[in-house]
């Protein structure tokens, strides 16, 4: 070995190698076991100089060959970490998400995830909080829509009300525009005047809240108060040790807020959002709320947005996200699941890696094809195509019809639920009928909402030629069988309980012996005729012997 | 109305689905009556009562989004099930904790009952049956996915 070209490795580049390794780690079947990778750290705290154990979690997209991987603090144990791990299906595209996340995350950079309804963009979110603060931990969600108002967004003044009678006629009264504007009026003219401080302010509000109030005949006395929508809640929110939640909005440490369906936002939701605008594509430090006379609400260190919408495509009116809106943000544009990934994804619900199998066999189930991964992967590759196919058909769009129904993956994931219990018996054998069991779920869980008669025809009738049609034929086993014939005798095999295999083995046991006791038995006759025949011809006595020898030993057998 | 398919529907979102080490995750129901069919909602609903425990909530013109979700959470907090009847456009604030209800089975406000951040899950014995008409829902409804709400759908031809 040439010794120039010995290069010695840093504590740190090590260190990179072995976290890539465990992020690249993939188990005997090829398939991916790393993605995330747990890690504690000791630290000495520079103030009291003791020792800590700090958690963090390191991501990073197994798929890519060179992956850029980020570390995060989490607050999750170990044993959280793995089992969050297994509830997420390791596709490319879910590891391309949280990828982006834990990247954005950490520059505190504001990220737009658009993609298609059965990318898993709500339930990546959710994984990814939990792999921040430990199971369960939800994350703050705004949904957008064409009738969100600023005030959930940002902030507003309510009244506190005490009877029912009293609630329904305020009620009334906030939800007429003419009061909305109104109040938004009170606020604006009373930010302006400059020389009254933020107290001031605020005292001046409620005065003409109540002077509001008193002129559409409600009582004058009522107290009002200042809620705050979702983003300064998100911006000061503090997460206690014991779970519970306050608010603090100087001194919050921040948590993760979620804006869904951000393409369905009205333009002045859009420009709420701009708020959120910080330095050098960061987010905001701070906002402002005009509304609670100019007070500002300050981001803490973990305060993190995530929007997220369909493709334009998949909304009638083809809802762009502003463009404004998508200047300011990380914007990750993501396609439909690839052919891969939905077998993968089905594979994994079919084989019943992703729930828990259950412990006894419950009632309506005659086969516990959960038990059964074989069986599980033959319905995925049946459920994936035709999965594929209907959502192509549904993106053509329904005759008749203004909603439209993108499918997701849990559509896949109802229909493996349902087939552990809601199954079918074959009247003739007794057994499992899988085809018609898988049939009927599908038309229950996917084919039952279309109100496109003609559409639904047509899936049924694609469905029954992939299950039992000639176009549908796969080899198996060596013989091209429609998946009909392939779920049967899979089916049979399987039914077959422990004490038929147990009498089957017995009897091809007894069977073995029977045939070698007849060999023996035809052995034994041929050497009696040899040697009968030996006897007569002129061959040394030694050999009659040792062939006389050979015979006592075949009959001992 | 076939009451096979009606206790079908109820089974189905009876079934629980159990992810490992998490809470367990169920659908929401959805029955839409077509337009031929001429059966009174009130029927319906009469019909899944003797099947469950269920409460009626009539989202119409008379009730505030604030209104039907304080009455969502009475029932949830009575361990009942939820017939919500849908007879205007769903307002963003019902329309928030209905994606939450669908997403994450639970509730979710800011600033409600004392607390900065309220969170219901619903009990595991409630569920929550959403019904509209297919026109309404067609014509109306200005969500866009409102049928991705929903598992099971049943109907009412």
């Amino acid at each position: 070995m040439n010794p120039d070209k010995i290069r010695y490795k840093s504590p740190e580049e090590l260190k990179e190698e072995e976290i890539e390794l465990k992020i690249k780690e993939r188990g005997p079947e090829g398939e991916i076991l790393g993605g995330i990778v747990f890690e504690e750290e000791k630290t000495i705290d520079p103030d009291t100089k003791e020792e800590k154990i700090k958690k963090y979690i390191y991501i990073g997209n197994p798929y890519e060959d060179r992956p850029i991987i980020t570390k995060i603090e989490t607050d999750a144990t170990r044993e959280e970490i793995e089992a969050i791990k297994r509830e997420i299906i390791p596709m490319k595209e879910s590891f391309e998400i949280l990828e982006a996340m834990a990247r954005t995350y950490k520059h505190r950079q504001p990220l737009l995830i658009e993609g298609p309804t059965a990318i898993g963009k709500t339930y990546l979110v959710e994984k990814f909080t939990e792999l921040r603060y430990g199971k369960g931990v939800k994350p703050l969600d705004f949904y957008c829509s064409g009738q969100t108002d600023v005030s959930e967004l940002m902030a507003k003044w309510v009244p506190k009300v005490e009877t029912e009678e009293e609630k329904k006629k305020w009620n009334e009264f906030l939800k007429l525009t003419e009061t909305q504007e109104k109040i938004s009026q009170i606020t604006e003219e009373v930010e302006q005047k400059e020389n009254l401080s933020q107290e001031q302010k605020l005292v001046l509000i409620r005065e003409k809240l109540q002077e509001l109030a008193k002129s559409a005949g409600l009582s004058e006395k009522t107290q009002w108060r200042f809620q705050y929508g979702a983003v300064p809640k998100a911006m000061g929110l503090i997460r206690n040790p014991d779970g519970s939640v306050s608010f603090d909005e100087q001194k919050g440490t921040g948590f993760i807020l979620h804006i869904e369906e951000v393409g369905l936002a009205e333009p002045q939701i859009i420009n709420a959002l701009l708020k959120l605008r910080g330095k050098m594509g960061q987010l905001a430090e701070e906002i402002q709320l005009w509304e609670n006379g100019g007070r500002k609400i300050k981001a803490g260190p973990q305060f993190w947005v995530v929007f997220s919408t369909n493709p334009p495509e998949e909304y009638l009116a083809r809802n762009e996200v502003d463009p404004a809106l998508a200047r300011g943000v990380v914007f990750k544009r993501m396609k439909d699941l690839s052919a891969e990934s939905l077998d993968l994804a089905a594979e994994y619900y079919f084989t019943y890696k992703v729930s828990e199998k259950p412990k006894e066999k419950p009632e309506g189930c005659i086969l516990d094809i959960y038990n059964h991964p074989e069986i599980g992967r033959e319905i995925a590759k049946v459920v994936a195509i035709f999965h594929n196919e209907f959502n192509k058909e549904l993106k053509k769009g329904e005759k008749g019809r203004q909603q439209t129904i993108p499918l997701t993956l849990d559509d896949m994931a109802r229909v493996a639920n349902y087939l552990i219990d809601a199954q079918i018996r074959n009247k003739e054998t007794g057994r499992l009928d899988l085809t018609e069991t898988l049939k009927q779920n599908i038309y229950f869980n996917y084919l039952d909402r279309l109100a496109d008669e003609e559409l639904k025809e047509t899936m049924k009738h694609n469905l029954n030629e992939l299950l039992e049609g000639d176009t549908g034929k796969i080899e198996f086993e060596g013989k091209a069988r429609t998946r009909k014939e392939i779920f049967d005798i899979l089916v049979e095999r399987a039914s077959i309980t422990e004490e038929e295999k147990k009498k089957s083995e017995e009897e091809k046991r007894k069977e073995e012996e029977r045939k070698l006791a007849q060999t023996k038995f035809d052995t034994l006759d041929k050497m009696e005729d040899l040697l009968k025949k030996l006897s007569l011809s002129e061959i040394p006595e030694q050999d009659k012997e040792r062939l006389s020898l050979l015979k006592d030993r075949i009959e001992k057998l | 109305m076939d009451k096979d398919k009606l206790n079908t529907f109820i089974h189905l979102l009876q079934k629980v689905f159990i992810q490992k080490q998490q809470q367990p995750i169920f659908d929401l129901g959805l029955i839409v009556k077509e337009s031929k069919n001429q059966i009174e909602v009130k029927k319906v609903f009469e019909e899944i009562k003797k099947i469950v425990d269920i409460e009626r909530i009539v989202y119409d013109e008379t009730m505030s989004d604030e209104d039907a979700i304080d009455k969502i959470i009475d029932a949830f907090q009575k361990n009942k099930w939820v017939f919500l009847e849908i007879k205007k456009d769903i307002g963003s604030p019902l329309l928030n904790q209905l994606k939450h209800l669908a997403n994450h089975n639970s509730l979710q406000l800011i600033d409600y009952q004392g607390k900065d951040i309220f969170e219901m899950k619903i009990p595991e014995n409630s569920r929550m049956i959403v019904f509209a008409e297919r026109d309404f829902i067609e014509n109306k409804i200005t969500y866009p996915h409102f049928y991705r709400l929903f598992g099971p759908t049943l109907s009412l031809k």
